[in-house]
């Protein structure tokens, strides 16, 4: 437990020494810039909106970088010769981003209130983006381990979105009809875009419970069968071989 | 401290195994050098004994006990330099060791390891900034803070001056002299010839010999004393063996003539290298 304490701590120093902190905190004051021109309706679609993308790309990005940066580095090398479990590593990363995105949640709750005095409900707020936010920083760790360098870390994020996110920004901002948002409820972003627009809207009590089960279950899967076994291949890749 | 049995090692996209059968033992207090070409097994020997790669065949015991049923005591326990600079580039020399040393229980002060390595003054300057020299020494000060008693150093004065250098092997002989073990992969021989109590020698992923540094150059070496002098203006040269050397002629040459050189056949490590093996060190 003290270990894991000091990696998270490590962690967030290194996130605001390498400025991906500072790069987070630029994009979140971008999307409050955009908000600030949105009233009414359009401030309700907008709002999951940014949430939407802090903890699903945001996340993904934050956690890519972070492991290509001890990949680049060697670091990893020296975190594996210490006495801490893979586990522990693994879970400090998901720990780290799900602080992060909580930071957001409540840096854009209290500016939103503010600007345009704005609240929702912020219990179904925090339960989606811890969720959402588990499930993408295990996508952003097996990106980060399919990919070679830099660039092709941002191809596989870019066919990732494209593939998995754009039908759910499709039918969030209206070009494609909610009716067909069921058919991609086994889309990650889907179902978390369902989780954090519940927090602004009505949502079906079944459908909620759905997300939430599947983004559970679809974490456990992801750490158990693609994360915890490739690791070790992992570091061993970069430890030069 | 560790018994090696029969190890084999094939990486997952590999044909054949990079190590291939190779037994050994390192004494507890003993600098153990690991020799061989590059892509002869060395640092995946390494990378084998301190848990790195896992899927192993063969028995690997340290101090007496599996090395698998081995959990995070047994990386309180060793130190590890790498061959390659391994520090968070935009923090600190301090920074990166404040970091590591607080996820060991037992640990030791830097100051003096730093000062003993002439990055005291650097020490608040983001390893980035640091040349390839003091990264290496940087890795050597990352690998004893947590007053290990076993280290793994990899080519450890690689990218080193002859000044710094022989302070880092000055550090290792001091950290055998207070009991410490030493496994040391490396391809220059002068490091391995004075550190080392015993050298292994691996080619393709086997062990040739394993022996100390003076038993080999007695086994491989050339009982003999060559000399050369000058006779009516000619460089003349002529071998005597150990044998020969007890006799009146030796001494009378000696004696009588204008000697320039007197060489004894010991061989180098080097040279009982390519004869053990057939292969350059550099290859």
């Amino acid at each position: 437990m003290a270990n894991l304490q000091v990696l998270v701590k490590g962690e967030f120093d290194r996130l605001n020494k390498y400025n991906l902190f500072s790069a987070n905190f630029v994009a979140l004051l971008f999307w409050l810039v955009i908000a600030w021109f949105f009233e009414g309706q359009e401030l309700q679609i907008f709002i999951p909106f940014i949430f939407l993308m802090d903890s699903t790309m945001m996340t993904i990005l934050l956690v890519g970088a972070t492991l290509f940066y001890e990949k680049k580095e060697h670091t990893i090398n020296s975190i594996m010769i210490s006495p801490i479990t893979e586990r522990q590593y693994l879970f400090s990363k998901v720990l780290v981003n799900v602080l992060n995105s909580l930071f957001t949640v409540a840096f854009v709750s209290i500016a939103l209130y503010l600007m345009k005095g704005v609240t929702f409900n912020y219990l179904l707020l925090v339960g989606g983006v811890i969720i959402v936010t588990v499930v993408h920083t295990m996508i952003g760790i097996r990106i980060a381990y399919m990919a070679k360098d830099f660039t092709s870390m941002l191809v596989y994020f870019i066919m990732y979105t494209f593939i998995f996110l754009l039908p759910s920004i499709l039918i969030l901002v209206g070009v494609i009809s909610a009716d067909f948002g069921r058919y991609l409820m086994i889309l990650p972003p889907e179902v978390s875009r369902i989780l954090i627009n519940a927090s602004v809207g009505e949502i079906e009590t079944g459908k909620l419970l759905f997300g939430y089960g599947y983004l559970i279950l679809l974490s456990i899967g992801l750490y158990r069968f693609m994360i915890k076994p490739k690791f070790m291949d992992y570091v061993m890749r970069e430890t030069g071989v | 401290m560790f018994n090696v049995k029969n190890l084999s090692y094939q990486y997952p996209k590999s044909k054949g195994n990079t190590i291939d059968g190779i037994d050994f033992e390192i004494k507890e207090g003993e600098i153990f050098g690991f020799l061989g070409p590059s892509g002869a097994g060395k640092s995946t020997t390494q990378k084998v004994l301190i848990k790195l790669l896992p899927n192993y065949q063969g028995e690997i015991e340290y101090k007496g006990k599996s090395l698998a049923s081995y959990h995070d005591e047994f990386y309180e326990d060793i130190g590890v330099s790498f061959e390659m600079p391994i520090s968070f580039s935009k923090l600190t020399a301090m920074e990166n060791l404040a970091f590591f040393k607080k996820l060991y229980k037992n640990t030791v002060d830097v100051e003096p390891l730093l000062k003993r390595v002439g990055l005291w003054e650097d020490r608040n300057k983001k390893a980035g900034e640091y040349s390839k020299g003091m990264k290496i020494r940087l890795n050597f000060v990352r690998a004893l803070i947590n007053n290990p008693k076993m280290l793994f150093l990899d080519e450890p004065t690689n990218g080193l001056d002859p000044v710094n250098a022989r302070i880092m092997k000055d550090m290792v002989l001091e950290f055998k002299q207070q009991g410490g073990t030493v496994f040391l992969t490396s391809h220059i021989m002068s490091d391995i010839e004075q550190l080392c109590d015993r050298v292994a020698f691996i080619v393709d992923g086997k062990l040739k010999e394993i022996d100390s540094p003076r038993n080999l150059k007695l086994k491989y070496g050339k009982r003999s004393v060559k000399i050369e002098y000058k006779e009516a203006g000619n460089l003349i040269s002529k071998e005597f063996s150990m044998e020969e050397i007890k006799q009146p002629e030796f001494c009378q040459l000696l004696q009588s003539k204008e000697v320039e050189t007197i060489h004894s056949g010991e061989t180098t490590l080097e040279e009982i290298f390519i004869k053990v093996t057939g292969v350059g060190l550099n290859g």
